[in-house]
């Protein structure tokens, strides 16, 4: 019972990387983005492969496997970036298809429908983290998401929060107030693309091994719900959200329940918390989280105050 | 706002509680199975005919008084075809239910998810299904009631070359494990026989649309079109090719072994000729169990059900035998011998490999025709008696 | 067989693939185009109109053989299975996605998902999970045309596809209703100004696009057969037809459709790109389409409002 809170929890943690991401491109910056499963799979290949192909230490493809995503995430956000709301979900959707076929089809690098196995556990100063020990497991992963959370955090306090946000509401007046739109837009879009891809390396390191079955359009879609379940534009809401979202999934299995309710019930049961979830409570449990303005205000209104004074 | 989330974390966290006591106490004397295998998604209609023949295995065990007097429970965990939830419910069987084995998981992305844990929880897990060859390699743990794709594509390679006397083969496959594992394991065979595969298409899972690649097969000189797919995209394939005018004869493997496909596809099934497991004569077992299915679940078994059934069926011998210690059912499993299932003769190898004759059918008048059973010796494709 | 026949049969293949998608993609185009935004469950409500169907049309034509009756009780039984949809997508727009109308544009979007999951699950509960065949109420031997080898059902979708098509697009042209139609989905609040009852509008044109969606289904069930998730992949593509034409545009979903039937055999078969790569072109050359024209094929482009 224990072990297995402690199992979601550890689906919760890359989770919550993907939905940093999606987060980041979504709430902050207001795109439709529906290419997470892409990304994640790029993230949990390029682990795969490097590690078992060419003996590369696990830490060693997480850097690259977060470039690898995050270059892919330019390459779709740069030309992407014109269309607007679905037109961008159905090209991003798109590319999550394009990525999937070609794991499914490459099989001199991907190993093709086979998928690739006997991936070697992450070690960090010579112990190994085995995902049997499920704790030592869950730490490391605590860790480097505290990391990408704090870094999420200040990123979206700083400027280019501020511009994030101001494009999210209003694109053009953004741009004319000099916000440089594509940069920041296709900016969001690479760092999105990079922690979904660092979520994909912890998943093929957890289970130690992929296959094409796990990164399918329904990922995408489940990190969408994460973001929105849990509040858009709001770092902690979506975490708290990928926890949700994973907790209901494996509810009945907690509690022995899964065994006695039929197998559809419980998608049935998500169902229908997603229709009364968005009919009562919209903006996600927790809600988007408000700039504090009162200080921004106070500091505006006080250099007004001098530069009148300095004029008198 | 807080409020909100409080009480509803609250009310979590309470009912999380509440049944959690209920579930984890149970009889002393119950012993239980576990069960993996995909009851929702795309693949569910395969793990749901797993999942029905385990439980019928597990009733009839019951009716009959159980096993050395305890009754079996039955603890199926929908995998949704996703090697992560396979992995979290090899992961809730072993350590919350304390199953005793488990049977699964279908698919063989499943099978390389849960092996490596099965193997480090000592769980026996037998799957009915997963036929990629490298499954059984991951550890002792893992067994499986179903031929290795090497095996069932090297007995169709050279079937097809030695027997039927085809020189020339096209071949239209699913890039998922089953279909091109059973391809290149016949590719390997045929063209090792001097056989040559001309034109090779493919599909993605879930495609219903066959017209493209069969157009195509049919201006190639392939003498016989070799089909391993899963049952409904078989039937699909079948009615195009017919609708195509595609006149060559279609080869296939055990995903035949369905009436479901005699169901949907009807007479274009008329003169394929398959590979599947084999059933020495038609025993009174094969035929009470196809009855006994059919009338219960109100559709007849294929493969994926008679292997389930076979595995529950010796895994029920074998605790009755050694007991509930894991580590003695894993003993006990890999030293069955000559097992008569509904399968036929169940042996398994070292590695956990079923070793088995492979059976040739031929339908005719939308019913399958046996030809009999076959094994390779020196290379040589051979009809055992 | 000769190349240029070889041509036209993948001709042919692709533009009834296409037709499936056309069809789907007119009953999206029109939800869209009033309440913009994706309704995930179309693709479901596909299915269950093919289920209502393959149970009337059985029941219907009982234990008779191959003959007019049963193409009688097809078109019954597509009248049922379309109004028993037009009702079920009234309804579930009244329970799942009018209360949202105000609120942020993903809300809706992830109630249709909901609503997605309950309806495939839920068929998948009742009905089970294997595939029910659905007998061709004609004889449906193929037709040669020269080299080329046609089915009447391929006709019938395409028939069927292009009659919808110009029924649509006349209604909504032309009659006072598809009038209040286009007015809602220029400007909801001012449409209501004017005296049109928005509201029964948007319900009306919910109820019109399940509708087809049943009738595509049934049509698409006679090949595709009939189980629960038959709708997801289709009813996808049909989107992505849709969205390339130029969503909320008739003409559009229609030419988006063929496009992309084409594109996935010709792709295939004419370059001689392998199979499985398919989906890839497919949505390689969509999002290419997207980039040189953002508005889809035939849509208008929106002036933004500052």
């Amino acid at each position: 019972m224990l072990n297995f809170f402690i199992l979601i929890l550890i689906y919760t943690c890359i989770y919550a990387f993907m939905s940093l991401g999606q987060n980041l491109i979504t709430g902050y910056s207001g795109m439709l983005s529906l290419c997470a499963a892409g990304f994640f799979a790029i993230g949990s290949y390029t682990t795969a492969i490097l590690t078992t192909s060419f003996g590369w230490s696990f830490w060693a493809t997480l850097p690259i496997a977060a470039l690898l995503s995050a270059l892919m995430g330019v390459l779709i956000g740069l030309p992407t970036l014109r269309l607007k709301g679905d037109y961008l979900a159905i090209a991003t959707l798109g590319f999550a298809e394009i990525v999937r076929n070609i794991i499914n089809n490459w099989d001199a690098l991907t190993n093709g429908p086979m998928g690739i196995q006997r991936i070697p556990m992450i070690t960090i100063f010579g112990i190994k983290i085995s995902p049997y020990q499920k704790y030592g497991f869950l730490l490391m992963e605590i860790i480097m998401l505290l990391i990408c959370w704090f870094l999420f955090e200040r990123l979206a306090s700083s400027r280019m929060g501020r511009a994030l946000e101001a494009i999210r509401e209003d694109e053009i007046a953004a741009n004319s107030m000099g916000i440089n739109v594509t940069k920041y837009k296709v900016v969001s879009f690479a760092l999105g693309a990079a922690v979904t891809g660092i979520a994909g390396c912890l998943q093929a390191e957890f289970t130690l091994s992929v296959s094409p079955g796990s990164y399918v359009f329904m990922v995408s879609i489940m990190v969408l719900c994460t973001v929105v379940l849990g509040g858009m534009g709001n770092f902690v809401a979506v975490i708290l959200g990928a926890f949700i979202i994973q907790f209901i999934s494996y509810l009945p299995q907690l509690i022995g329940l899964s065994n006695i309710i039929p197998a559809q019930a419980k998608q049935i049961i998500f169902g229908l918390i997603l229709v009364i979830m968005m009919i009562y409570r919209p903006q996600g449990i927790l809600g988007r989280k408000e700039r504090n303005n009162k200080k921004a205000e106070k500091n505006w209104l006080l250099n007004k105050k001098e530069a009148i004074n300095e004029h008198a | 706002m807080k409020k909100f989330l409080a009480i509803a974390l609250i009310a979590v966290v309470a009912m999380t509680a509440v049944f959690a006591n209920g579930s984890s106490e149970s009889a002393s004397s119950e012993i239980k199975i576990g069960f993996i295998g995909p009851l929702t998604g795309d693949y569910a209609n395969y793990g749901t005919l797993c999942r029905q023949a385990v439980q019928m295995a597990i009733d009839e065990c019951n009716a009959k008084g159980g096993v050395n007097g305890s009754t079996v429970k039955l603890i199926a965990e929908d995998s949704e075809g996703d090697p992560n939830k396979a992995y979290a419910a090899m992961e809730k069987l072993a350590n919350t239910d304390k199953v005793c084995a488990v049977v699964g998981p279908v698919l063989t992305g499943e099978a390389f998810s849960v092996g490596p844990i099965a193997c480090e929880l000592g769980v026996l897990a037998v799957t009915p299904s997963a036929s990629h060859k490298d499954v059984t390699n991951q550890g002792d743990y893992i067994f499986r009631t179903t031929p290795s794709d090497g095996l069932q594509g090297e007995v169709a390679g050279k079937y097809w070359y030695q027997i039927l006397g085809y020189r020339k083969l096209a071949v239209l496959y699913a890039k998922n494990d089953y279909s091109q594992g059973l391809y290149e394991g016949m590719k390997e065979a045929f063209e090792a026989d001097g056989g040559q595969v001309v034109a090779v298409e493919t599909f993605m899972v879930g495609d219903k649309d066959f017209k493209t690649q069969l157009t195509k097969l049919k201006n190639t000189d392939a003498e016989a079109i070799y089909i391993p797919d899963y049952t409904a995209e078989m039937a699909q394939i079948l009615e195009q090719a017919s609708q195509l005018g595609v006149d060559k004869p279609f080869l296939s493997g055990d995903g035949f072994l369905s009436e479901e496909i005699y169901q949907l596809a009807g007479e274009y099934t008329d003169g394929v000729v398959y590979t599947a497991s084999a059933q020495l004569e038609e025993t009174s077992l094969v035929k009470e169990f196809r009855d006994a299915y059919t009338a219960k679940w109100g559709i007849g078994p294929d493969s994926f059900a008679t292997n389930s059934y076979d595995a529950t069926n010796i895994l029920l011998s074998v605790i009755a035998k050694v007991g509930t210690d894991r580590k003695a059912i894993r003993d006990g499993f890999a030293a069955v011998k000559d097992y008569e299932g509904v399968n036929g003769t169940i042996n398994f190898a070292e590695n956990g490999d079923l070793v088995a004759y492979q059976g040739i059918y031929e339908v005719e008048g939308n019913t399958p025709k046996y030809v009999g059973a076959f094994k390779i010796e020196n290379g040589k494709v051979v009809k055992v008696n | 067989m000769g190349s240029v026949s070889l041509l036209f049969q993948h001709l042919m293949n692709g533009l009834t693939l296409g037709g499936i998608y056309a069809l789907i993609a007119l009953g999206y185009t029109m939800v869209y185009g009033i309440l913009k935004f994706i309704n995930f469950a179309h693709g479901d409500i596909l299915m269950v109109g093919a289920y209502i169907g393959l149970f009337a049309f059985d029941a219907l034509r009982g234990s008779s053989p191959l003959g007019p009756w049963w193409l009688v009780s097809f078109f019954i039984a597509m009248v049922i299975s379309m109004l028993g949809c037009a009702v079920l997508g009234m309804v579930i727009e009244k329970v799942a996605y009018k209360p949202l109308r105000k609120g942020s544009r993903l809300a809706p979007l992830l109630s249709a998902i909901g609503v997605s999951f309950i309806l495939s699950n839920g068929a998948a509960w009742m009905f089970g999970t294997h595939s029910r065949k659905f007998n061709y109420p004609f004889d449906n031997s193929p037709i040669h045309l020269g080299g080329v080898v046609v089915t009447p059902h391929q006709i019938l979708i395409l028939v069927v596809a292009i009659v919808m098509m110009v029924a649509l697009k006349l209604f909504v042209d032309k009659t006072k209703m598809g009038k209040a139609m286009r007015a809602t989905s220029l400007d909801g609040d001012t449409a209501k100004l004017m005296g049109i009852n928005s509201d029964m509008i948007i319900s009306l044109t919910f109820g019109i696009g399940s509708a087809l969606a049943a009738c595509g289904g049934m049509l698409i069930a006679l090949d595709y057969k009939v189980y629960a998730t038959m709708g997801t992949m289709v009813g996808l593509k049909a989107f992505v037809a849709a969205v390339v034409g130029g969503i909320g545009n008739i003409t559009g979903a229609m030419l988006g459709g063929f496009l992309l039937g084409l594109l996935e055999t010709f792709g295939v078969a004419v370059l001689g790109i392998p199979q499985g790569f398919k989906d890839a072109i497919a949505f390689a050359v969509l999002i290419l389409i997207l980039l040189l024209k953002p508005e889809g094929l035939l849509g208008k482009v929106e002036k933004e409002k500052v």
